[in-house]
C-alpha cells in the first residue's frame, strides 16, 4: 500500500540519468532530463570563441536563451530572473560553461537562483487519497504513512535548500571572477600591452600571468611571448597554403596503392587523408572543428600549410590538438605563426619528430624532479612499473588541450608561454600532486588509466597551489643544466637512459 | 604458481592497427557498451580493464589502446612489453589500413614472443563492416588463407558502432591466449616430464619473459 500512496519519488537529477519513472511529472513535456544536451547547445557554439575572442557578441547565459526547461508545472522557471534581473545580467554564462558531458548547461542553475523557492522534488510528492475501491486504510497505518511523508518532504527541502545555496554562491564567485577578469583585461590593454618590451618580466606582470591571462587579450600575449624567431610572415603562411591546396587538388581523395608507395611513407604520413581523419577527432564535443562547422577548414589549412612549411616533420597526431587551440585565441596567419613558432621550440620538435632519445632524455629529466618532489609517489610508480611516458606523451605532446579542461588548458599555456618546456613537466608534477593520494592507493592499470583520462573537473585553483609548490631545482641545478646533464650523458652513452 | 589459472587471470592485450581504424570505438564497445562518433584521437596509449567470468575463473583484460600513426612506432614498442595476446585492426572502407596489416603483424611478432618463443596470439578485427565489406569483397585477398599465411589465430568482421562480432572476437583472443597460457605452464611444472608437448622449446621460461 505504500506504493500506491506515493506514486513518483523524484528528483531532477535521479530523471537526467532515467533511473526514477516519473509519473505525475512526465506530463511536462519538453523539459525531461533526457532532452539534455549531450554536446553544446548549437546557439553556445557559436559563443564559444567569445570564450576566447575579443569579439563577445552574446554573454547572456546558455539557460537563459534555451527555451522551457520546465521540469515541474508549479515552479516559475523565470523567477530567479524576475526577481533580480540585474544578476542575471551579470551571469558570465557559457564564459566558464565547459563544453561537453562533464559539465553540461544545466537549466536548474537559472531555476534556482533564488532560496524562497519550494523544493522542486516534493512538488511531484503528491500524498494521495486511497483508490475508492480499495479498502480503507487503518488509521494507525495511515498516520504512520503521513509522518513519513512529511519526513520525506522535510528532507528533501533541505537538500534542496544546500544545494540553491551552494549554486548562489558559486554564481557569485562566478561575478566576482567576471569582474577581477575585465579589470585585468583593462591592466593588460592599457597598461602591459604597449610597453611589452619593458614590462614582460616584471614582477608586477609575472604575478598578473600566473593568474590567467584574460581571455580577451590571451592570444596576443601567446603571440609576442612565443614570438616570430622563424619571421614567418602572413605572405609566407599564404604561399605554403596554396602550395598545400595545390597538393591536395592533385592527389585523388582515395590514394591509389601504386601513388602511395610512390609517395614514401613521410609523406604518405603527411597526407591529407591523416589531416582529415584527426580534424574531426580535435574537441568533438565542441561541434566547431568538424565537417561543416565554423573552423573546420582553418584547422585544415593550418595543419595543411604546415607540412608544406615543415615537410621534413610533415603532420604528427596532437598537432590538431594545438592549431586548434591557438585557432580559438588568434587569427588564421596568427595562429599559424605562433603555431610554427611553438612547434620550433627545443622540446616540442624532438617529441614531434618522434627523437625518441632526446624524448627519454625528458623523461629522465622529467624523473629527477618527479623524485625530488614527490619521493613517495615516485617510489609508488617505479614500484608499478609505471614509466612516464604512458601518461607524458599525452600531456606534452597536446600541450594539455586533451587532458584538461579548456580553460584551464589556456591557464597551463599562459605559463607555459612565460616560463617554456620547464613548465610543461611543472604541471606534470602539480597534477601528480594534486592527485597523489588517490593515485597512491591504485595499481598500475587504474593509475593508468586515471592519468591517461583525468578526471572532468578539475579544481583550477588547487590544480595551480600544487604546481607552484613544485621546486623546479634538484641539487642546486635548474631544469635546464639537468636535461643538458643527461643528455650528455646520452651522447657517452650511459646505461641510465637505455631500456 | 600452477594453481595460478584456477583463479585468476591477467592478461594484457594490445589493440594496434592504423589511424583511425576505430581502436577506441571497439575497446569502449567492449568495455563500457556504447558508441561514439565523436572520439578524440588517441595521443600515445589510453588503458581499459574488462573483468570476464570464464568457466569460474577470472580474468581480467587489460587493454592497451595505442595511437596508430606510423611515426610513433619506435616509442610505442615499450607498450609491446608483456602482452599476451593483440588485435589488429583494419577499416574495411580504407584499403590502406588493410594492407598495414602485415606490417603491424611484422612489427608485433619482431618485437615481442612469448616464453616458449612463439608469436603471442593475434586475432584480426575487418571494423566498420557496417559501412560495406569493398576491401573484403574486391581484393581477391581469402581471409582465412590471409590469416593462415600471416599468423593470426582469427578474425572477424566487427562494427563498433553496431555492435558486431566485438565479444565474439575478444572471446576467440582469450581462448587462443589461455591455450598458449596452458602450454607455457605445463612446460613450467619442474617434476612433470612431458617430453613429448615440447618439441622446440628453447631456453626460455617465462620468468625470463617477466624480467625482459
Amino acid at each position: 500500500s505504500f506504493g500506491s500512496m506515493f506514486p513518483v519519488i523524484t528528483t531532477p537529477e535521479a530523471t537526467h540519468r532515467g533511473q526514477v519513472r516519473l509519473g505525475r511529472a512526465r506530463q511536462v513535456k519538453g523539459g525531461e532530463g533526457s532532452s539534455m544536451p549531450q554536446l553544446i547547445s548549437p546557439l553556445s557554439i557559436f559563443s564559444l570563441r567569445s570564450l576566447f575572442s575579443r569579439r563577445v557578441k552574446d554573454s547572456r547565459p546558455v539557460e537563459q536563451r534555451d527555451p522551457g526547461w520546465k521540469l515541474f508545472g508549479k515552479i516559475q522557471p523565470r523567477e530567479g530572473s524576475i526577481k533580480d534581473p540585474k544578476r542575471i545580467q551579470k551571469t558570465p554564462g557559457n564564459l566558464y560553461n565547459r563544453a561537453g558531458p562533464g559539465n553540461p548547461t544545466s537549466p536548474r542553475q537559472s531555476v534556482r537562483k533564488n532560496l524562497d523557492f519550494e523544493p522542486l522534488s516534493t512538488t511531484a510528492l503528491i500524498l494521495e487519497d486511497r483508490p475508492a475501491n480499495l479498502p480503507a486504510k487503518p488509521a494507525e497505518e495511515a498516520q504512520k504513512h503521513r509522518q513519513q511523508y512529511e519526513e520525506m518532504v522535510a528532507q528533501a527541502k533541505k537538500r534542496e535548500l544546500k544545494d540553491a545555496q551552494k549554486r548562489k554562491k558559486q554564481l557569485e564567485d562566478r561575478c566576482k571572477l567576471e569582474e577581477s577578469i575585465g579589470t585585468a583585461a583593462q591592466t593588460w590593454n592599457q597598461e602591459i600591452l604597449p610597453n611589452w618590451s619593458t614590462m614582460c618580466t616584471s614582477r608586477r606582470v609575472r604575478d598578473l600571468w600566473w593568474q590567467g591571462i584574460p581571455p580577451s587579450v590571451r592570444g596576443k600575449v601567446w603571440s609576442l611571448a612565443v614570438g616570430n624567431e622563424l619571421n614567418i610572415t602572413h605572405e609566407l603562411y599564404n604561399i605554403c597554403l596554396a602550395r598545400a591546396k595545390e597538393k591536395w587538388n592533385t592527389t585523388p581523395a582515395p590514394a591509389t596503392e601504386g601513388e602511395a608507395e610512390d609517395a614514401g611513407s613521410s609523406d604518405r604520413e603527411s597526407s591529407l587523408e591523416l589531416i582529415k581523419l584527426d580534424i574531426s577527432r580535435t574537441f568533438p564535443q565542441l561541434c566547431i572543428f568538424q565537417q561543416g562547422g565554423p573552423y573546420h577548414d582553418v584547422l585544415h589549412s593550418i595543419l595543411g600549410a604546415y607540412t608544406c612549411y615543415r615537410p621534413d616533420v610533415g603532420y604528427v597526431q596532437g598537432m590538431s590538438f594545438i592549431a586548434a587551440v591557438l585557432i580559438l585565441n588568434l587569427d588564421t596567419a596568427d595562429a599559424f605563426i605562433a603555431f610554427a613558432n611553438l612547434l620550433n621550440k627545443p622540446c616540442q620538435m624532438a617529441f614531434f619528430r618522434v627523437d625518441h632519445s632526446l624524448m627519454l632524455t625528458y623523461f629522465a629529466a622529467f624523473e629527477v624532479f618527479f623524485e625530488e618532489n614527490l619521493p613517495k609517489l615516485f617510489a609508488h610508480f617505479k614500484k608499478n612499473n609505471l614509466t612516464p611516458d604512458i601518461y607524458l606523451i599525452d600531456w606534452i605532446f597536446t600541450l594539455y588541450s586533451k587532458s584538461l579542461p579548456l580553460d584551464l588548458a589556456c591557464r597551463v599555456w599562459d605559463v607555459f608561454c612565460r616560463d617554456g618546456e620547464e613548465f610543461l613537466f611543472r604541471t606534470a608534477l602539480g597534477l601528480l600532486r594534486l592527485y597523489q593520494d588517490v593515485l597512491t592507493c591504485m595499481d598500475f592499470i587504474h593509475m593508468a588509466q586515471f592519468l591517461t583520462r583525468l578526471p572532468d573537473l578539475i579544481p583550477a585553483e588547487q590544480l595551480f597551489q600544487h604546481i607552484a609548490s613544485i621546486h623546479m631545482t634538484s641539487r642546486n641545478r635548474k631544469w635546464a643544466q639537468v636535461l643538458q646533464a643527461l643528455q650528455k650523458d646520452q651522447e657517452r652513452g650511459s646505461p641510465v637512459l637505455k631500456r | 604458481m600452477q594453481n595460478n589459472h584456477h583463479k585468476e587471470h591477467l592478461y594484457k592485450i594490445l589493440v594496434i592497427g592504423d589511424l583511425g581504424v576505430g581502436k577506441t570505438s571497439i575497446i569502449k564497445r567492449y568495455v563500457h557498451h556504447n558508441f561514439s562518433p565523436n572520439y578524440r584521437a588517441t595521443i600515445g596509449v589510453d588503458f581499459a580493464l574488462k573483468v570476464l567470468n570464464w568457466d569460474q575463473e577470472t580474468v581480467r583484460l587489460q587493454l592497451w589502446d595505442i595511437a596508430g600513426q606510423e611515426r610513433f612506432g619506435n616509442m610505442t614498442r615499450v607498450y609491446y612489453r608483456e602482452a599476451m595476446g593483440a588485435f589488429i585492426v583494419f577499416d574495411v572502407t580504407r584499403p590502406a589500413s588493410f594492407e598495414a596489416v602485415t606490417k603491424w603483424k611484422e612489427d608485433l611478432d619482431s618485437k615481442l614472443t612469448l616464453a616458449n618463443g612463439k608469436h603471442v596470439a593475434t586475432v584480426l578485427l575487418a571494423n566498420k563492416c557496417d559501412q560495406g565489406r569493398d576491401v573484403l569483397t574486391n581484393n581477391g585477398i581469402k581471409m582465412e588463407q590471409f590469416c593462415q599465411e600471416n599468423g593470426f589465430v582469427g578474425w572477424y568482421e566487427t562494427s563498433a558502432k553496431e555492435n558486431i562480432n566485438i565479444d565474439e572476437a575478444a572471446n576467440c583472443l582469450v581462448k587462443h591466449i589461455m591455450a598458449s597460457e596452458n602450454d607455457m605452464l605445463q612446460s613450467e611444472v619442474p617434476d612433470t616430464v612431458t617430453p613429448q608437448l615440447e618439441k622446440d622449446k628453447g631456453g626460455t621460461c617465462s620468468s625470463c619473459f617477466r624480467s625482459q
